[in-house]
């Protein structure tokens, strides 16, 4: 497989679930709540992207 | 769990053991799956967005950023705190500023100028990305050598569902005992 035919958006999720789960984990020391605060945590990120991509794309549209 | 029940042990060698290897401290400190989580995480991004980048992406340059800003490697100073993953930028760098050859089969040392020039046409976006998730795996450590040296920012209550005494206020439960 060609590296450079991966989507871009793919390489986001990783990104997202690392930095969720050490600052969740920086934050408590239950496994529960670690885990219940990066699932959160992973899901507003993604969420404010995808926002943030379907608010420029319809800027973009529109201009 | 209060904060008192967490074994910190000495927190300055934790911080270093954390800073050394992500995880390292936390075992160090009895916590083991904490150790695990932060090692997978913070070094399987950096090991990722290294081979993004061909390996060529992490090195640091002897130049003051006063002087030279151009040439100056900010993106390390993020990469610095993945510990001695990184760490051997420092070494190449400090071995060609005295006109020494590099060690560890030339392992995050600085690339010639012509390699450096042709690296965009050779791995495109993959530089940038591989830089971004380098810096970032750094900058999570930072979290984690915090986490080792003064536990978790957070005191967790009590389980419910564990404890027979209804749940208190969580200012209560973060009061230390003496």
């Amino acid at each position: 497989m060609n590296p450079a035919s991966i989507n871009i958006f793919w390489l986001l999720l990783p990104l997202a679930g690392a930095i969720s789960l050490v600052y969740a984990a920086s934050r408590h020391e239950s496994w529960k709540r670690i885990w219940w605060h990066a699932a959160r945590l992973s899901m507003t990120i993604l969420g404010l992207m995808a926002a943030t991509t379907f608010l420029l794309l319809l800027l973009h549209s529109r201009g | 769990m209060s904060r008192q029940s967490i074994p910190l042990k000495n927190p300055y060698l934790a911080a270093f053991l954390a800073w050394l290897v992500p995880g390292l401290g936390h075992f160090y400190q009895g916590r083991r799956g904490k150790g695990v989580l932060y090692f997978v995480c913070i070094l399987g991004l950096f090991v990722a967005g290294l081979t993004m980048g061909g390996g060529k992406i992490v090195f640091w340059r002897w130049v003051s950023p006063f002087q030279n800003f151009e040439d100056f490697r900010l993106w390390y100073l993020a990469q610095f705190w993945v510990g001695l993953a990184a760490f051997p930028a420092v070494i190449q760098s400090t071995l060609a500023r005295y006109g020494m050859s590099p060690i560890l089969g030339g392992y995050l040392a600085e690339p010639a100028l012509h390699v450096l020039n042709g690296m965009h046409r050779q791995y495109g976006r993959f530089i940038d990305i591989g830089t971004v998730y380098t810096a970032i795996a750094g900058l999570l450590n930072v979290l984690a050598i915090y986490d080792a040296f003064e536990g978790p920012a957070l005191a967790d209550e009590p389980d419910p569902s564990t404890s027979p005494e209804p749940a208190k206020p969580a200012s209560l439960v973060l009061e230390p005992s003496t």
